[in-house]
């Protein structure tokens, strides 16, 4: 199995990341309050966020086309989900 | 020709600075736009051609009230009887909202879910609501009340004795519908014969509310079916959409990730196993939500 070089160097960063996603999943699926969902997805992406700043500061190669492509992803994701006709907000 | 694009697009390389073009930030942007534009022509579809693309539903009063039952005998509660003087109170909640366009369990008039109940002459001791909108099947549209606290409570009251369904088909809000309304009810006769009941050892069963009742859920459910010709949900089309976006995108994030790894390209963009961690998170929530929303 192919492990990607920088995660077998910072696996505590990607453990941590993993953690963010999974429990902010979960807490979504168990807490039925839209006030509360959209909380949790603000958490999740604010943290995905800081994280990509923390780890590219720690590699030295935070650029601002990096922090772009970072904010596009999030933005990508955030208005397919806010826009998405199913959600439960 | 067709080989080149693919790896242009999809395949990290010398030629494209070993990042797939689509994963660039002006395709980001243009999958944004698109996805935006997308969401706008169905809405103005929606409104200007409101028979292009009508919701269509499969969900029927007798869906509903059999999957209803279903609940409540996995826990053990008695079925709830079908009343037709509730379905008729239910109706007439339905048009109220698609009349005065409005989705909440009080209208903007000060009407309240009981004085539904009242105008059909339905005299009760207890008595609830569910509504739901943009359900395309009855399968979702019970989970997504079992999943609620506050309608599963409904559904499982072993207060409630009686029931009205009523899934009406309109325009709310100028866009196409379909709302479903359960009201719950125990008359105050059956409170009063249980308490007669209760001295006598005997159980009361309504058996004349159940017949009529069901030839009123086959002609309601009758009626239902002549709108299903309805054509394409605009919310399955924008699933769909944003589902083949969302899935492309993960797949070629792999696809560069992989080869990247393979190769051993050092290169200046983000965490390619981040953008699929917070991809593959969005999506999930996006596949875990419910089609429509209840109140």
């Amino acid at each position: 199995m192919i492990i990607p070089k920088e995660i077998k160097q910072k696996p505590v960063e990607y453990i941590l990341l993993s953690l963010i996603f999974i429990i902010g999943f979960f807490l979504y699926i168990f807490i039925n309050n839209s006030q509360s969902r959209i909380w949790i997805v603000s958490g999740v992406t604010f943290s995905y966020f800081g994280w990509s700043l923390y780890h590219h500061q720690k590699r030295g190669d935070l650029h601002t086309s990096i922090i772009i492509e970072y904010l596009l992803i999030i933005l990508l994701g955030l208005v397919f989900l806010l826009f998405d006709p199913f959600a439960i907000f | 020709m067709l080989k080149k694009l693919w790896i242009h697009y999809f395949i990290p390389q010398e030629k494209n600075n070993h990042r797939a073009a689509i994963l660039k930030p002006n395709f980001l942007l243009l999958f944004l736009v698109l996805y935006l534009l997308n969401q706008s022509i169905v809405k103005s579809l929606t409104i200007a051609k409101p028979g292009i693309l009508g919701y269509s539903s499969e969900i029927t009063a007798q869906k509903v009230l059999d999957q209803t039952n279903n609940e409540r005998t996995k826990l053990g509660l008695t079925p709830l009887v079908y009343n037709s003087v509730l379905s008729e109170s239910a109706k007439e909640k339905a048009d109220d909202m698609f009349t005065n366009n409005y989705w909440a369990h009080n209208s903007p008039q000060g009407k309240t879910p009981w004085t539904f109940f009242d105008a059909v002459g339905y005299k009760y001791s207890t008595a609830g609501e569910n509504l739901a909108k943009d359900f395309y099947n009855t399968d979702s549209l019970v989970k997504a009340w079992m999943n609620s606290p506050t309608h599963k409570a409904n559904i499982i009251n072993n207060k409630y004795k009686e029931i009205g369904i009523a899934v009406v088909n309109g325009t709310l809000g100028d866009v196409k519908t379909t709302l479903v309304v359960q009201h719950f009810g125990t008359p105050l006769m059956a409170t009063a014969q249980e308490i007669i009941s209760q001295k006598s050892d005997d159980i009361v069963v309504p058996e004349a509310v159940d017949q009529s009742s069901t030839q009123e859920i086959t002609s309601q459910a009758n009626v239902l079916s002549e709108n299903k010709e309805k054509l394409i949900s605009p919310l399955t089309l924008s699933k769909i959409f944003s589902s083949i976006i969302f899935i492309v995108l993960i797949i070629t994030l792999f696809i560069d990730g992989f080869i990247t790894v393979k190769n051993n390209i050092h290169r200046f963009t983000g965490s390619t196993a981040g953008h699929i961690g917070f991809l593959f998170f969005i999506f999930l929530i996006m596949l875990f939500n419910q089609q429509g929303s209840i109140f």
